[in-house]
């Protein structure tokens, strides 16, 4: 087989659900500024309706990749090898630990790869709840709009800091 | 909170227009959860508390983020009761919830927890 299994999985934990947040994300920034109306305009459905569901796309895609990166691609990262195991193949975070020179990837990058996208998944669920809850208004409402767009922001760059460590530890250390 | 209950920024809604204390719920419940998670990080560092492992494989991460969620979902239930059908000044909450992301991201910051 070409790709493992869990090599399988990380990439759809990278590259699909990540990637697939990191564009939603972007997507609904830009939209918020693109689509902005003056205060109290009148929003049309489709409009209210589509940055609505780019924003809960956003919010589904980046809550899957963390619940997936926490519970299917940390695990077998952080597994232990047996005693006296030479051939670390198979065991990402001992091969970093076992290098001074690969250390921080584990120490450095992967610690803030564990935490700090459930900072991004929560505040970007608080965007997407704004955006269809208020999906008649939103638009034309400069305030919720700021508020949505801090959050949106913020989530961005934790997310794009994340994807990147991510790529530096998989690129060293692939999980195969 | 008070201020931002009814402080000079609060306004009453126009008619037929949603209030924006569910939106503001959903905003400082998400900073309150962030700095949940941070805090959860820091004391395990310190060596103060560290929250039990929900799910072994995953070790520690998994306590210290379910607990951080749990405690999102509750403070977002309850500032929902509490300011659904109000009009907020959106400005302090909007600080606060930027101000404890900002608390949560130095938090789970490695080099911050050789401090300790």
């Amino acid at each position: 087989m070409l790709f493992s299994t869990r090599s399988l999985l990380t990439m759809l934990h990278g590259l699909v659900l990540s990637g697939g947040a990191i564009m939603a994300i972007a997507a609904a920034l830009f939209a918020l500024r693109a689509m902005a109306l003056p205060e109290g305009a009148p929003v049309s459905e489709r409009q209210g309706n589509n940055f609505a569901w780019v924003a809960v796309a956003a919010a589904v895609l980046l809550w899957l990749a963390v619940l997936g990166g926490t519970y299917i691609v940390f695990p077998p990262y952080r597994a232990t090898p047996p005693e006296g195991l030479l051939d670390l193949t198979g065991y990402p975070r001992a091969i970093l630990l076992a290098d001074p020179s690969k250390r921080w990837l584990h120490t450095f990058a992967m610690e803030i790869k564990e935490h700090m996208p459930w900072i991004a998944a929560m505040l970007t669920t608080a965007a997407a709840f704004i955006a269809h809850r208020y999906r008649s208004t939103l638009l034309a409402e400069g305030s919720l709009r700021r508020a949505t767009g801090w959050m949106l922001s913020i989530s961005m760059v934790l997310v794009l800091c994340v994807a990147l460590l991510g790529v530096f530890v998989n690129k060293i250390a692939p999980l195969e | 909170m008070g201020t931002m209950n009814e402080g000079a920024g609060a306004r009453a809604a126009a008619p037929g227009r949603r209030t924006n204390g569910a939106a503001m719920a959903a905003t400082l419940a998400a900073g309150i959860g962030a700095a949940a998670l941070g805090l959860f990080v820091l004391l395990n560092a310190a060596g103060v508390y560290s929250a039990p492992s929900i799910y072994p494989p995953a070790g520690g991460l998994s306590g210290r983020s379910t607990f951080a969620v749990v405690l999102w979902l509750a403070a977002w239930w309850i500032l929902d009761q509490r300011w659904r059908e109000r009009d907020l000044a959106p400005g302090p909450i909007v600080g606060w919830t930027v101000a404890m992301a900002a608390f949560s991201v130095i938090a789970t910051f490695p080099p911050v927890w050789e401090l300790f």
